[in-house]
């Protein structure tokens, strides 16, 4: 291969990958800044959050600006792109405000407080390129950076037995589900030939591949991708790595990598395996895994007393919801899945905010000491059951709206049963999120119960979360219109 | 479209090619038992102790082999293939380096600037932080340099 044929990046690419740019910058600066100002985790802090504000910043610009690929067609920027890179800050920020009034975090016993303020940008600057990738070494490339950071994140209280324990089962579970899924990866090569989402698609247009060899490369395919957001059949490690891992780091997962690999799924299947569906029906067999998922979560959470890993089964469930949406293939519902991601990430950080923010003082997740917290802690109760209302998808809360768009997208394409499944979980959903509800006001606490001081920042993070929850319930527009606007110019629906 | 017929050739190709893979692993399966079976048939019979040992290069074995290896190996070993790998890196890097343009030449110098840079970052970080000393705790509390075992 002569010179000429390598594409060589123009520095003018470098302007459309600011956001990420800034986010890996922050890391190595968040690990200088460890390394020159020793224990004092203030200034990693400081360079990350402000890092994820510029971040945030610099990617509003993007939401209308047509598709361009990047990087020597590595990445693409696009509207979609934009959208993600403002959820991913925003996801950033917040578990930043989270983290630091955490005791399980910021514990006096704890080492290495920089190093987790550094990994939180590393991840989020991954996660980016997740929803960025167009080509196949880029997807496996950033989803095992995601992937690595995560395991290191899980396993951050090294005194705790129960962490560690989550971080090797996520290490073990992550490895194989990751070579599962690049053996499909090859396979997809060996069938069409190119690594780029536009080759493949090309050469699969063009006929490559019998039915049966594609239907083995989406499924294993499906195991690298439903690992990362959590679906069944490949869930195992999530109720484990939950419960096992600091909990404001339980909250990042459960929104942040999971939402980049909705993002990375949405731009791998719909542009690559889109004119494979006459050869293998890939939508009826996620329509089965999404049924699958979202009454395994709910039917199994039913039965959890410790709330870290209620509502880790919870969040299993609305990865269910949002693959209703991913399998439409329609703008409609590409924009129900993106305002979804957003309000979930809303009302999924802010359910685990106020686990964190109980657990300071309790140093339990467990639903008995949850009992009479509506008259021991009451705004951070009434603002729990805001995020409570939310999740279960009740009126006038964010989660609602968002299950409303999405539960309307699937059924303008014709797909009724699987509308009528959806809405039947969340009435399953309304009883155990009820649970906790009743647990806060209608059963009496103990009178030797701990008093539940709440720290300032959590307060004030609960009410940054809880607002949004409540005033998108109400007028979403402004918020709808982000997500409309991001899928304008996305080429391959 | 008229590549069709072309890619079922292709196809079927494919089926034919893994054929030649079972017929192979059949061939390897039947061959490697028929040369154990004659021997066996041929051989002379003189089980003795000395012949259950494990073998080890001609040296007798010494203590189990189920020794947990001290986990810093691998943390020496990470490190070790970190930078090992960055100086495979460097040579395409560098063989291709020479014929680029002013201007794209630049900005790949730059590129691998930045890559070097990261992994210096990281050298300096565990240095820093005491993962090079191999016996750590010792040489954290003393904070004198500790030598190796």
């Amino acid at each position: 291969m002569s010179v000429d044929m390598l594409q060589i990046p123009d520095w003018s690419d470098l302007g459309g990958f600011l956001p990420e740019t800034v986010m890996f910058g922050a890391f190595l600066l968040a690990l200088l800044g460890d390394l020159v100002v020793r224990r004092r985790p203030v200034v990693p802090f400081a360079v990350v959050m402000a890092g994820a504000l510029t971040a945030l910043a610099l990617s509003f610009a993007g939401l209308d600006a047509p598709e361009r690929t990047i990087l020597g067609g590595l990445v693409v920027v696009d509207g979609m792109a934009a959208f993600f890179r403002i959820l991913f800050s925003l996801i950033a920020v917040a578990t930043l405000l989270v983290s630091w009034a955490s005791e399980e975090i910021m514990g006096r016993s704890r080492e290495n407080k920089g190093e987790y303020y550094a990994l939180i940008a590393l991840m989020t600057g991954g996660m980016m390129v997740m929803a960025e990738a167009r080509d196949l070494l880029m997807l496996y490339l950033s989803l095992e950076l995601v992937s690595l950071s995560s395991y290191v994140m899980a396993g951050y209280m090294r005194n705790s037995l129960r962490a560690t324990e989550a971080s090797l089962k996520y290490v073990i579970f992550g490895a194989v589900s990751s070579g599962v899924m690049l053996y499909g990866l090859s396979l997809l090569y060996g069938l069409t030939g190119s690594l780029t989402y536009a080759g493949v698609r090309d050469a699969l247009a063009a006929g490559a591949g019998d039915p049966l060899s594609l239907l083995t490369v989406c499924v294993l395919l499906l195991a690298g991708l439903g690992y990362k957001i959590a679906m069944v059949p490949f869930h195992f490690w999530a109720p484990d790595v939950y419960e096992g891992a600091p909990t404001p780091v339980s909250a990042f997962f459960s929104v942040g990598p999971k939402a980049a690999g909705f993002a990375l799924m949405i731009r791998f299947f719909y542009t690559t395996m889109q004119p494979a569906v006459d050869r293998v029906d890939w939508r009826l067999l996620i329509a089965v895994l999404s049924v699958a998922t979202m009454t395994f979560g709910n039917l199994v959470a039913v039965r959890q007393v410790n709330v870290k890993r209620l509502l880790a089964y919870s969040s299993i469930a609305h990865a269910g919801y949002l693959l209703m949406g991913f399998l439409m293939l329609t703008a409609e519902g590409l924009q129900a899945i993106l305002f979804y991601l957003l309000v979930y990430a809303l009302m999924n950080l802010g359910a685990f905010l106020f686990v964190v923010a109980l657990n300071n003082s309790l140093k339990s997740e467990h639903l008995d000491d949850y009992a009479g917290l509506g008259f021991r802690s009451p705004w951070a109760a009434a603002m729990m059951i805001v995020f409570l209302f939310s999740l279960t998808g009740l009126p006038p809360t964010a989660g609602f709206i968002g299950k409303f768009y999405l539960f309307a997208a699937v059924m303008h394409e014709g797909w009724y049963w699987l509308a009528i499944v959806g809405v039947l979980n969340s009435v399953v959903s309304l009883f155990y999120y009820m649970k906790i509800a009743r647990t806060m006001y209608f059963t009496k606490a103990p009178a030797d119960a701990p008093a539940v001081p709440i720290a300032p920042l959590h307060y004030v993070t609960l009410v940054l979360l809880a607002a949004p929850t409540l005033f998108l319930g109400l007028y979403w527009g402004g918020f709808k219109d982000l997500a409309d606007r991001a899928v304008q110019h996305f080429t391959a629906l | 479209m008229t590549q069709t017929p072309c890619l079922a050739a292709v196809a079927t190709g494919l089926h034919a090619g893994y054929a030649t893979v079972l017929l192979f692993l059949l061939f390897g399966i039947f061959f490697g038992n028929l040369a154990l079976g004659i021997a066996r048939l041929v051989r002379p019979r003189k089980p003795g102790g000395e012949k259950a040992v494990t073998y080890e290069c001609g040296e007798l074995p010494s203590g189990s082999s189920w020794v947990r290896f001290n986990i810093r190996f691998y943390l020496v070993a990470l490190f070790f293939i970190v930078f090992d790998v960055e100086v495979i890196f460097l040579y395409p890097w560098a063989v291709v380096f020479k014929p680029l343009s002013a201007a794209a030449g630049s900005l790949v110098f730059v590129e691998m600037a930045m890559f070097l840079g990261i992994l210096a970052i990281g050298l300096a970080y565990i240095w820093v932080k005491g993962d090079l000393d191999w016996v750590k705790s010792l040489a954290r509390r003393s904070g004198t340099e500790v030598g190796g075992e």
